[in-house]
């Protein structure tokens, strides 16, 4: 097996989900890069991805699982040549066991352009952030804001999955308190639990 | 203009990835001396599926000189907000907006698209009629099937390409790169086989609004490509960035069909029949997957199971193409329905078209499918593990009587006594009648026929609910109005093109999708011009000068009635591969038949 990261940007950020699966699974049929079928009555490519990410955000951290006996080593050249734009391969690893793209990913670092001056300590020394959930329900998720910076006027942070908390809330909740607009979301890295690269889960043998 | 300064609206619309383009097999794009662009007035998932636009696009980009870019009808949630926000229409390549092109060509392939010409030239900043756009604008070009009828966009249009596209475009794009100006170009234009300029021609009527004249000494032939192995087809394709209607690669097996359905414009307007040879299409079909990833091929034509060469065509595609291919055969006859043609992708239900419910009527439109081949078809069908069956007919049918409507209901039940005949088969039968009224469309032996009324409709549709409702069968039949707007554009002369204006200024546009469609509006707007629907829809004259007759699509007129006057007797004339029918097309064309 195959685990690929790789980028979501220049247009391919408005690529819902599904679309973006049955675009890498064509991706690697004009790649000649020999994917698995699952059995059964409508057989279909054995390709798994990690936790769909909101439209209109930009990501150089998408990680893909390809059952395949093709070696890492060619894989990004390959499928690189035949992609789309907006999305490329960054990285490849080999793996002999079926790692969890979509449930060991459980937070991730984003940049986040276009919000107003605040100083970071209001969200980190307040036990509550409230946000809206997809039913109009208050949640708290301060429990999922692991890290908050300013850099360079852009704010970086690390922010974890669930509980209805989404990046784009996120930072439309910070809109609201500190001001800004015409927001620029980009995912730079989905993170293990213990705050490290996903592909880190590879290293010790794989 | 780039993604960057729309990124904000992207974000609040739905499916925004039909506005970025980026799709693998996009040529890089930049501009040239002569920058055209291909319209498709509909939705990017209906567009990204049309044929026409690719094989367009391969035509002039083999022009020296020439980039040809493309732009899909934004749907209304995008469109409101480029509005609002300023920014004028653009394509989807180079990201031009589309009034700084040369020139903009529509593909017309439904009439109820016209009024989204009109909403895309709107949304690009272009005069919507041809008298208020000077040389500052691009020149506006359609063609595609309806423009066998030009005359209600004649208002709105610079220049037609009536018929096939492969030779006629090039030499319009080679052409235009030739002429200074805008009027130079349209009046050399003309020398091009298949291309109309609405403002060369003044039409003269009578007092009752029947046409007197037109002011053109020879009609204009249709443009016509007589080898299709030699003409331009795109060995690539667009990879859409998000699930298109027929989302997989396509060859066209042949053009024109043997059949001549009364009915049916294709069947004329598309003559002779031109089947690719086999050798070609395997080639083109092994490119596309290649190169798009697709797995499925599709074998487009009016009627795959009449190509000449079907057997050699799907062996030599098994043989060639990768093991997981599939072949989808849209438009099988039931009496070309072959369980070795059974589509391999897995389908529980199979879509027919017997179009009448008896037999008198079939052969009165000439449909030439007996009960016998009804029956042989859906047994193949059955025996294939189908277990469900829809069924197109079509109400309003010249000589159509209450008979032929109690004979769908016998079909039906037909169906399900063949189905259970087999006591083995485990699911019920699902069956799904769908009727849509008959339009009279120009180049047909129906072109003089009248369109039935609303009442009309009601009465058989109460008909088929007495007898099919209760019985397990889904019945469905289209929206009357909308049919009879159809069948208004599709025989209109230019004072249409009034109505279209209005209707577009009241909001009709995308009148295609049912929850868009305004029929309100459009009956204002036929008022307020004083234009009677039933004026177009009435029948017509067998001396009367129809709206189209300046146009020649080698069919001869005498053909037609004769095969009107042959519907009129319940006779089948039966398809050209029994020998030829004398139908004008051997003029300009030698069928191999």
């Amino acid at each position: 097996m195959i685990l690929m990261r790789y980028s979501k940007t220049l247009g391919a950020e408005f690529t819902a989900h599904l679309d973006l699966m049955r675009g890498i699974g064509r991706t690697l049929a004009r790649a000649k890069i020999e994917v698995k079928y699952s059995q059964g009555y409508h057989p279909h490519l054995l390709i798994f991805m990690s936790a769909p990410l909101g439209l209109g955000i930009k990501s150089y951290s998408e990680y893909c699982l390809i059952d395949t006996d093709e070696s890492a080593e060619d894989f990004k050249a390959k499928f690189n040549k035949v992609t789309r734009k907006g999305i490329e391969c960054i990285g490849a690893w080999e793996t002999q066991k079926k790692i969890g793209v979509a449930s060991d990913i459980v937070k991730a670092k984003y940049l986040i352009k276009g919000i107003g001056e605040f100083d970071e300590r209001d969200i980190l020394n307040s036990t509550e952030f409230i946000i809206k959930d997809k039913n109009g329900n208050d949640k708290n998720v301060r429990d999922l804001i692991y890290e908050v910076k300013r850099v360079d006027g852009d704010v970086v942070c690390v922010l974890g999955f669930g509980n209805g908390l989404r990046v784009e809330k996120f930072a439309e909740k910070l809109v609201e308190r500190y001001g800004g607009g015409d927001l620029d979301i980009i995912k730079t890295e989905g993170l293990t639990m213990d705050g490290k690269p996903f592909e880190s889960v590879l290293q010790g043998g794989e | 203009m780039d993604l960057k300064s729309i990124e904000n609206i992207l974000k609040r619309v739905e499916k925004p990835s039909r506005y970025t383009g980026g799709e693998y097999g996009e040529r890089d794009l930049k501009p040239s001396r002569l920058n055209y662009c291909i319209c498709f007035p509909d939705v990017y998932e209906v567009a990204m599926s049309n044929l026409s636009i690719r094989i367009v696009s391969e035509v002039i980009n083999r022009v020296d000189g020439a980039v040809c870019d493309r732009c899909f009808a934004p749907w209304t949630d995008f469109g409101d907000e480029l509005k609002k926000a300023g920014i004028p229409l653009y394509s989807l390549g180079m990201k031009m907006p589309l009034k700084d092109f040369d020139m903009i060509g529509f593909t017309l392939q439904y009439e109820m698209s016209y009024t989204t010409i009109l909403y895309m030239l709107d949304l690009a900043g272009i005069p919507l009629l041809r008298t208020e756009r000077g040389e500052n604008y691009p020149i506006i070009q359609a063609g595609g099937p309806c423009a066998v009828n030009p005359e209600p966009l004649a208002d709105f249009i610079d220049i037609f390409v009536i018929g096939d596209g492969e030779d006629s475009m090039r030499e319009l794009a080679e052409l235009k790169l030739e002429c200074k100006n805008k009027t130079e170009f349209l009046k050399r234009a003309t020398e091009i086989q298949g291309v109309y300029v609405p403002s060369l021609m003044e039409v003269e009527y009578y007092p009752d609004g029947k046409i007197k004249s037109f002011s053109i000494d020879k009609p204009i032939k249709k443009a016509l490509c007589k080898d299709l192995d030699k003409g331009a087809f795109p060995d690539k394709m667009l990879v859409p960035n998000s699930e298109s209607v027929f989302d997989r690669a396509v060859i066209e097996v042949m053009r024109g069909c043997y059949r001549g359905c009364r009915f049916c414009q294709a069947g004329f307007i598309y003559r002779p029949v031109r089947p690719r040879k086999p050798e070609t299409l395997i080639n083109q079909a092994v490119s596309l997957i290649e190169n798009t990833g697709f797995d499925e091929v599709g074998l487009n034509s009016l009627s795959t199971g009449d190509y000449p060469h079907l057997k050699q065509l799907i062996g030599g595609l098994k043989e060639n193409l990768p093991k997981n291919t599939k072949l989808a055969l849209p438009s099988l006859r039931l009496d070309s329905f072959d369980g070795e043609f059974v589509q391999e992708s897995k389908k529980n239900s199979l879509t027919f078209a017997p179009e009448a419910g008896t037999q008198r009527l079939r052969d009165a439109i000439n449909k030439d499918i007996t009960e016998d081949d009804i029956e042989r078809g859906l047994n193949m069908a059955f025996e294939n593990g189908y277990t469900g069956i829809k069924l197109y007919f079509m109400f309003g049918l010249p000589t159509e009587t209450d008979e032929d409507i109690y004979g769908i209901c016998d079909i039906v039940s037909r169906i399900r006594k063949i189905y259970s005949q087999d006591k083995s088969r485990a699911r019920g039968l699902r069956i799904s009648v769908s009727a849509s009224t008959f339009i009279p469309k120009p180049f047909t032996p129906f072109q003089w026929e009248a369109q039935i009324l609303s009442e009309d409709v009601k009465h058989k549709v109460d008909i088929l609910k007495s007898k099919l409702y209760g019985y397990n069968t889904n019945l469905s039949w289209n929206d009357f109005a909308l049919s009879e707007i159809e069948a208004v554009l599709a025989r209109g002369d230019r004072r249409v093109g009034k109505v279209l204006y209005s209707a577009y200024k009241k909001g009709c546009y995308f009148d295609g999708w049912s929850d868009k469609f305004k029929p309100d509006k459009w009956d204002e707007a036929f008022e307020e011009n004083g234009i009677s629907k039933r004026f177009y829809t009435r029948e017509w004259g067998e001396d009367e000068i129809l709206p189209w007759d300046f146009i020649d699509c080698f069919v001869d007129k005498k053909f037609l009635l004769k095969e009107r006057g042959k519907a009129y007797r319940a006779e089948v004339t039966g398809s050209c591969k029994q020998g030829c029918k004398g139908c004008g097309i051997q003029k300009v064309y030698r069928c191999d038949v």
